[in-house]
């Protein structure tokens, strides 16, 4: 594992509540910066700050970022503070529904947390970025990349959420404020495990993911966030605009 | 007149103008019977009634807001059964981030993306039953960043990811392709350039995109929809058709 020290340093995570965004939150903090931890209520926010325990400086901003609004809340204990470096847009949501069982209220849900979030996130927290010539890490997907059947509101979310990522990185250049994106393969979160347990054959379930992957196994979340830290770092100084693959080869060919 | 798509019916949204409108005539001139569609009513009237004596008639017209999702509908119910459903109707404003606000933001996604969502949703049983086509129409800006861009970028963007999850889910019996243009030289275009304070620096800034250092004409993408949703095509699905006079392939430095 690579140290990197954010000592200094102030991070957003959207939707750290647990997975992921957990990992990367837990991450930054262990590396002394500052965490700006958001989910969608109070409740899951408390819930993963208690797990945090005393491993790093961190505050709680609930707020549901299926509207506008909800970023502007995320970003104002960051406004507060006076200082962000680091913006991670991670909140999504991901519920598989064929085209026909798709409707309209799936589908807003679905492009107005994936896409719309982190573009009102992005601009609430402009001022901050262009300050610290901080960065943002959109976390995308494989999905971002190539499609598969019964997902068209993520798929769709996710493709835009790299568009997206090029057109701040080009927009937000001459401020020095770098944009990449993160396209993770599946990862074993609870939400995996949830999911697994509902489908009434979790070894199945997790046999079938795995397989999905060249590698053969599913991404661990810690792994994921150790890259999006990387992606914060001095190392990445010059990649913007980038769309890095984490997924195991899923997205480069068929065994 | 030739006739690739003889008895084909087609509906293009956003054809009363610019590269709907070209695609338009090219699938009227290989005879198929197409609905025009706009928002602006007495436009429609006037281009529909052009088609039809122009081309003898298979053009209807129907007027509807895409930014109104009752509107949407009304449209699909009209369309009816189709051969091949082109998303032509898009929208482009110059934002920059700061300025671009909810509403222009909720704009752009509705009418760029959401509503040829909508449409191929409402349309895909009737091109499954005639095993038809899906044509969006994309944009370099779906894989190229452009500064002023974030809403049309984003929406673009997730054009191509669910043109390439329609593709997965209707196969085998529809076929989903994203036609990329450049820049072309439409209304959409000139008015742009036209809202910018030096209009001969915008225009210019258009044509230097491209490595052919020009823009399309609209014939030029309208041939590119036709192949798309004609039989030449038929192993072709999920896939970018990239018509960009050679933008994303790099540049002249």
């Amino acid at each position: 594992m690579i140290r990197f020290d954010y000592t200094g340093k102030t991070v957003l995570v959207t939707g750290a509540g647990r997975g992921l965004g957990f990992a990367i939150a837990q991450a930054f903090a262990k590396a002394r910066a500052t965490v700006i931890l958001n989910d969608r209520t109070p409740e899951k926010v408390e819930v993963a700050i208690r797990r945090l325990g005393d491993s790093g400086m961190v505050i709680g901003a609930p707020a549901d970022l299926s509207s506008p609004q909800g970023s502007a809340q995320a970003i104002a204990p960051a406004l507060g503070k006076g200082s962000l470096d680091v913006l991670v847009n991670n909140a999504a949501v991901n519920i598989e529904r064929s085209i026909e069982n798709t409707s309209d209220a799936h589908w807003d849900e679905h492009i107005g947390v994936v896409l719309g979030a982190p573009f009102f996130t992005a601009k609430a927290a402009l001022p901050l970025l262009i300050q610290s010539q901080g960065c943002i890490i959109n976390i995308a997907s494989e999905l971002g990349l190539h499609a598969i059947a019964n997902n068209v509101a993520y798929v769709s979310a996710k493709h835009g959420l790299l568009a997206l990522t090029r057109a701040l990185a080009i927009e937000l250049a001459p401020h020095k404020v770098r944009v990449n994106a993160l396209c993770p393969g599946t990862m074993d979160t609870e939400l995996m495990q949830e999911c697994a347990a509902d489908s009434g054959d979790p070894e199945a379930y997790y046999r079938d993911f795995r397989a999905y992957h060249p590698l053969n196994r599913l991404a661990r979340p810690e792994e994921v966030a150790e890259f999006v830290l990387c992606l914060a770092s001095p190392a990445a100084a010059f990649m913007t605009g980038a769309a890095v693959v984490l997924d195991g080869g899923s997205t480069a060919g068929r065994m | 007149m030739a006739d690739k798509f003889a008895n084909r019916r087609i509906l293009i949204t956003g054809s009363t103008r610019g590269l709907g409108y070209a695609a338009a005539q090219e699938f009227l001139e290989q005879g198929a019977e197409v609905v025009i569609h706009g928002k602006d009513e007495s436009r429609v009237r006037k281009v529909t009634s052009e088609l039809a004596n122009a081309y003898r008639a298979r053009a209807r017209g129907f007027a509807a807001d895409l930014n109104s999702r009752t509107e949407q509908d009304r449209l699909a119910e009209f369309a009816g059964e189709l051969d091949v459903l082109v998303n032509c109707a898009g929208v482009y404003e110059e934002r920059f981030c700061a300025d671009a606000t909810e509403n222009h933001w909720k704009d752009t996604i509705e009418i760029n993306l959401t509503a040829a969502w909508r449409l191929a949703r409402a349309l895909s049983p009737g091109l499954k039953a005639r095993n038809g086509v899906i044509v969006n129409i994309g944009s370099d800006s779906a894989l190229l960043g452009f500064a002023g861009s974030v809403a049309y970028c984003a929406s673009k963007g997730a054009l191509v990811g669910l043109t390439r999850a329609l593709a997965v889910e209707l196969a085998p019996h529809v076929r989903a392709l994203c036609v990329c243009p450049g820049p072309v030289d439409t209304d959409m275009m000139r008015n742009s350039v036209a809202a910018q304070p030096d209009p001969v620096a915008a225009r210019r800034q258009w044509e230097s995109f491209p490595i052919l250092k020009r823009v399309a004409t609209p014939k030029e993408i309208a041939e590119a929809i036709l192949f798309a949703a004609s039989p030449t095509c038929s192993f072709q699905t999920g896939s970018l058709i990239v018509v960009d006079g050679g933008t994303t392939a790099g540049r002249i430095v």
